[in-house]
């Protein structure tokens, strides 16, 4: 397969892509419909900052963050049915058991494994050995400062996390079981060996939770951005915000089944952290997954890094030849 | 105990009567696409097929399924194709059910157990949280001002320090509602796409 040229690497050889923004189709249909699929993304994202930074206190509360985010992702599974980008990614009902398996998972054992030794141990911990009240100048900051602050730290931690996790055989183990889905869904963000889930959730960002609407702000990043990374929606995104932002073109081509291509695209939300590391390449693929789209069992995707760690450890450290008796 | 009177959790049992005068042979030449997808095995003999699947892709029509027998027999009636497949994704989502009633009563105990670090924890940051004044920019925008701490778990942005069982009960709904939705969804959706195979050209 001919591949596409892009700096000194050849992607594209092993697995169909597109590259350019040119080349990638548009949506399409009426004006109307045309409208809203380019306006959809800025619409919301600017709705709920403005959200966020108005609302009284008694409604900007965390519980209101979850709320919106559980409508959110359901609308968008809405906007999959309507608009979807490949026919072949349609969200089938034992994609779906899957990826909510996976979410609930998050919601419920992991977010107790988080409290007590993981992320929001870690900042409890920090916070009370380090003197933080030295960041009070951090929090004199106007609101949408800290907002973006926090989440471009945020983001550039788990840009760096996501490339080592590409680069380093002990990360790539549990991150490589998200990389056998065979398509892009809103949920899919959430498939993935657990240890990779929590090494993903640990963040530094809440070491600033001294003003929790910045943190309010700060996640619309997060959900308004981010999430469009594993979505089955057609876009036309403004030219500026595929600049800036990653989307679901990004990252499918993060995801494709051609391995040259999956070494780029690292950023969560922030494409532009790519750019400047020169990791970013701007196309899509359709073929998603790994060893020719073998989708791995729940079973596999829990004991995958285990088994084969134990037989990358085997093979380096493993017994020496069996010995041959005296004669 | 036998195991029949049970397995309809995750067994699809059923048949289609054939059209008038198509063979078995005719029949399973039209199915017989259904079983060259990625991942899928399969083997005919005496108006018999049986197929396996391992890691099937999203993208098989017969994903949901992971084996399965389909036999024609013929009837007063005429020719009518039998069907037995199984599914272990729709046992999976069936014990899901059970999995997260169990992850909530757990996180009730861990609940009980950790109580005091955990509220030791939400108390610390909260009384940092009175210093912090709003910059002058945001009050000219009319952002409102971060009130006093309240002693509560759902102050402004705070993390819910205290785990709630709430949510693993929410996705046992869930996965039960999921779990009705799919062994009537796909018992549907197999008979149209056997139909339509053996129906269309």
């Amino acid at each position: 397969m001919d591949g596409v040229l892009i700096g000194n690497r050849m992607v594209g050889t092993q697995s169909p892509v597109t590259i350019g923004w040119e080349n990638i189709p548009k949506v399409e249909g009426g004006p109307v419909k045309q409208f809203v699929f380019t306006w959809f993304q800025p619409t919301v994202l600017f709705a709920l900052l403005a959200f966020w930074y108005y609302a009284p206190n008694s409604i900007a509360t965390a519980s209101t963050a979850i709320g919106i985010g559980i409508g959110f992702r359901a609308f968008l599974m809405v906007l999959e049915w309507v608009n979807p980008r490949f026919k072949s990614w349609h969200l089938t009902w034992k994609e779906l058991v899957t990826d909510l398996f996976y979410v609930g998972f998050t919601y419920t054992l992991l977010r107790i494994v988080d409290l007590y030794i993981g992320s929001d141990a870690l900042i409890a911990s920090a916070q009370q050995h380090l003197h933080l009240e030295k960041f009070a100048w951090f929090t004199g900051l106007p609101l949408l400062v800290q907002a973006l602050a926090i989440s471009l730290i945020f983001d550039f931690g788990q840009y760096w996390m996501h490339r080592g996790m590409h680069n380093w055989y002990p990360l790539w183990l549990p991150h490589s079981v998200h990389h056998y889905i065979t398509q892009l869904n809103i949920n899919k963000g959430a498939v993935g060996n657990p240890v990779e889930l929590f090494l993903i959730g640990l963040g530094i960002g809440g070491l600033f939770d001294f003003v929790p609407r910045a943190f309010l702000l700060a996640g619309t990043f997060g959900l308004a951005v981010g999430t469009y990374q594993h979505i089955n929606v057609r876009f036309n995104s403004p030219k500026w915000w595929r600049f800036l932002f990653t989307t679901t073109e990004h990252h499918s081509l993060h995801h494709s089944q051609d391995y040259e291509s999956t070494r780029c695209n690292y950023a969560g939300s922030f494409i532009f952290i790519d750019r400047i590391f020169g990791t970013c390449i701007d196309g899509e693929a359709e073929l998603l997954g790994m060893e020719g789209g073998r989708r791995m069992t729940v079973r596999e995707q829990m004991t995958y890094p285990f088994t084969e760690g134990w037989k990358a450890i085997k093979e380096r450290f493993g017994a020496s030849p069996a010995a041959v008796p005296a004669e | 105990m036998n195991l029949r009177f049970i397995d309809w959790i995750w067994h699809v049992r059923g048949s289609l009567a054939l059209a008038p005068g198509q063979s078995s042979e005719d029949a399973f030449e039209k199915l017989d696409p259904l079983f060259h997808e990625i991942g899928t095995s399969h083997e005919r003999a005496n108006g018999m097929l049986a197929f396996r699947k391992k890691d099937q892709p999203a993208q098989d029509k017969m994903a949901v399924f992971d084996s399965g027998v389909l036999r024609i027999e013929k009837g007063a009636a005429g020719s009518v194709l039998h069907y037995h497949l199984i599914s272990r994704a729709l046992l999976f989502c069936f014990v899901l059910v059970p999995l997260f009633l169990g992850i909530a009563q757990l996180t009730i105990v861990v609940g009980k157990y950790q109580k005091p670090p955990a509220e030791a924890a939400t108390k610390k940051p909260a009384a940092k949280v009175a210093v912090v004044a709003l910059n002058p920019i945001d009050k000219a925008l009319g952002a409102p001002a971060p009130e006093k701490p309240r002693n509560g778990a759902d102050k402004p942005g705070a993390r819910n320090k205290k785990p709630s069982a709430t949510s693993a009960y929410v996705f046992a709904g869930m996965f039960a509602v999921l779990y009705v939705i799919g062994r009537i969804l796909e018992d549907w959706l197999v008979k149209r796409l056997f139909r339509k195979r053996l129906l269309g050209a």
